[in-house]
């Protein structure tokens, strides 16, 4: 403001981006004191007035959570439904009570205590369950407090301000939403806390985990980059410029981006399409939710094996999370160990990715192939319809029919000791490796579904480890032998009347996607971050324009040009 | 007055959801309702007490119900757990 511009120093202050976008606006520092309630002694004549406070205090408590589900999606409301709980616990009204008549204590005093009784054994717990919700028990604690004692300590925040605090509550970020602020920035919290989700949920430009924060930042201009995790104090008028043309376009692009994920998934043509989600650890469910995805096309099973948690018993636990962590179904693709994800013991070999992966190696290591089939069947017991297994590497047909036979004894062995099972999980194949793909209209005879991994094939078919950078520029997923391939697959899928998905890196790019869907395919799978922009490119095209793209492509000679016709096929 | 024992099937044990499915439900029973676990008895209708037993999965628990609903709490409350306090339907 009165600053002379030499004496600007632009200072950056780190974290972990949880909420996109870029704010511009002047910082306002929330620096809560942590409050200390003592206690104070009352009059036997003063207990009904401390208990009437009480009662008057927990209604605006709740009509305050109330007011606050409404701008909230469903995860978010569910956390102030919980908190809904804990306010009204009668427990809680029991130790109050008990404060003012027994202890003859002020009602401020029987309300910090008593849920600093909680919070204590929330810690002690150790639980790493609780660790979030003890951030929040503390707030609502202190806003109770406010409450009884009158006190309208709400948070108020400038309109556009980038605001910067050590943590805060859910009831807190929705004030400061009202408030109309530009940013968020937070010294504590991770990518799921509650402030987080609901930075998401609001669309609030956030980052969190910026060390310090609250001591570095005073006052005065500030640049928010909640793309790269940067805050950014008294930027230079350069910089400012520069952010304020970025901010034009991620505010739009966001904008955009918020319609096509709501939006149907149809091309112009009305044909509808389906985009799921490959995942491979629990926490990335957070993002499937937050891109409106309700299947997994692929999920990834190894790191069980790798980090030791295989037994049949946590990953029954795994399967389950997920299945609950999200509405529709899940691809389970079987531990495929080998090639470039070993971690190991037995003996090297001289070419790994020809090597003992995949099926090959479970139908060797039987006990684990059965513990994950076992696993599955029963998971899939509780969740019937949900469940499918893809099973990886599949290069010859023997295999077919031998994993086959694993899988009925499985199911077998199951239902005699009076094990409930999903006796109908589509089994399907990986295709990925060039054999496979040649034969596809033999394989199609044994199973429900295809699912082609592009970048496998990619690197069989071009004879190309995708890891060494020797010969990366050789590595080319859009290369017409990849598409042939491809094309085949589809083919002996749809003679077959077998479903048939894309799960590799081709389907989550958009001329991959184009051109998949004009081979015929509707079903593509994806990391969720690529989700929009595939989908975006999906809806603006009609069903004949994806067809003679296709045809371009399999009738170009390298993938030079296939790149250069989809950038003229694409602008118009 | 009546007890039973029962084994929490949650991947993910009794955390802040299940923990507030358990009280939502129990609240609407008059009979008063105990979880005992490891030695500690907490009122099954508050959520902070169901909270602080940091109950894991496959951790076993114990509920006494004592009223004129007691029959119908404890098959209410017992079927809710069996089926994972609802959790697999989101």
């Amino acid at each position: 403001m009165s600053n002379n511009e030499g004496a600007l120093v632009e200072k950056v202050v780190h974290g972990t981006p949880v909420s996109s976008g870029i704010a511009i606006g002047n910082v306002q520092v929330f620096d809560k004191v942590k409050r200390h309630v003592l206690p104070k002694s009352i009059l036997n004549t003063q207990i009904p007035l401390h208990k009437e406070n009480f009662k008057n205090a927990r209604q605006l408590l709740i009509q305050e959570l109330d007011e606050m589900l409404v701008h909230l999606d469903k995860t978010s409301a569910e956390i102030i439904e919980s908190q809904k709980h804990i306010v009204l616990d009668p427990e809680i009204e029991r130790m109050v009570h008990k404060t003012i008549e027994v202890d003859l204590q002020g009602v401020d005093y029987a309300v910090y205590s008593t849920y600093s009784i909680y919070i204590e054994k929330l810690k002690e717990s150790g639980s790493e369950l609780f660790q979030q919700r003890i951030v929040d028990l503390e707030n609502l604690r202190d806003r109770f407090v406010d409450l009884v004692c009158e006190d309208d300590n709400s948070i108020e925040a400038r309109k556009g301000a980038i605001v910067i605090a050590k943590e805060l509550s859910p009831t807190e970020l929705v004030q400061l939403h009202e408030n109309g602020i530009a940013g968020l920035v937070l010294e504590k919290g991770g990518l799921t806390s509650h402030a987080a989700l609901i930075a998401r949920a609001l669309g609030i430009p956030c980052i969190v985990n910026a060390k310090n924060a609250t001591l570095k930042a005073k006052n005065g201009k500030a640049i928010l980059d909640g793309v790269d995790g940067r805050l950014i104090l008294k930027p230079s008028k350069e910089l400012v410029t520069e952010y304020k043309l970025k901010h034009k376009n991620t505010s739009q692009r966001r904008k955009q981006l918020q319609k096509s994920i709501t939006g149907l998934s149809r091309t112009k043509s009305g044909t509808n399409f389906t985009l799921s989600a490959n995942l491979e650890f629990l926490p990335e469910i957070d993002q499937v939710n937050f891109f409106g995805i309700s299947d997994i096309g692929l999920l990834r099973t190894e790191w069980l094996l790798l980090s030791g948690k295989a037994s049949e018993k946590e990953q029954a636990a795994f399967y389950e999370q997920i299945l609950e962590g999200i509405k529709g179904t899940v691809v389970v693709r079987l531990f495929d160990v080998g090639g470039d994800k070993l971690g190991e013991k037995k003996g090297e070999e001289a070419n790994p990715f020809l090597g003992w992966r995949g099926i090959r190696r479970l139908l060797d290591e039987q006990d684990v192939l059965r513990s994950q089939l076992k696993a599955l069947f029963k998971t899939a017991g509780k969740y019937p319809g949900r469940l499918k297994i893809l099973v990886p590497m599949i290069s010859v047909e023997e295999e077919v029919i031998e994993v086959k036979k694993v899988i009925e004894e499985v199911k077998n062995e199951l239902t005699e000791v009076g094990i409930k099972i999903d006796s109908n999980v589509p089994l399907g194949l990986m295709i990925e490796v060039p054999s496979a793909a040649l034969i596809a209209n033999k394989l199609a005879k044994h199973v429900e579904f295809f699912s082609i991994g592009t970048n496998d094939l990619a690197q069989y078919t071009l004879a190309v480890d995708r890891g060494n950078s020797k010969i990366s520029a050789l590595f080319q997923h859009h290369h017409p032998a990849v598409w042939y391939l491809i094309k085949l697959v589809v083919k002996a899928a749809q003679a077959n009347k077998i479903e048939v998905s894309v799960c590799g890196e081709l389907a989550g790019d958009t001329l991959g996607a184009c051109g998949l869907f004009g081979l015929g395919i509707r079903d593509l799978s994806m990391s969720p971050s690529s989700i929009t922009k595939v989908k975006e490119e999906l809806i603006a095209h009609t069903d004949s324009e994806f067809e003679n793209l296709a045809d371009e492509i399999l009738s170009a000679s390298n993938s030079e040009q296939i790149i250069s016709y989809f950038s003229n096929w694409k602008a118009h | 007055m009546i007890k039973k024992k029962i084994t929490i099937i949650n991947p993910s044990g009794l955390h802040a959801r299940p923990s507030a499915a358990l009280v939502k439900a129990a609240s609407k029973f008059k009979s008063s309702f105990y979880i005992h676990l490891y030695g500690y008895r907490v009122n099954g209708k508050s959520i902070l007490g169901v909270m602080t037993l940091a109950a894991e999965y496959g951790a076993e628990l114990e509920f006494e119900f004592d009223g004129e609903d007691e029959e119908e709490a404890m098959a209410t409350i017992t079927a809710l757990v069996a089926d994972k306090f609802g959790m697999h339907d989101e």
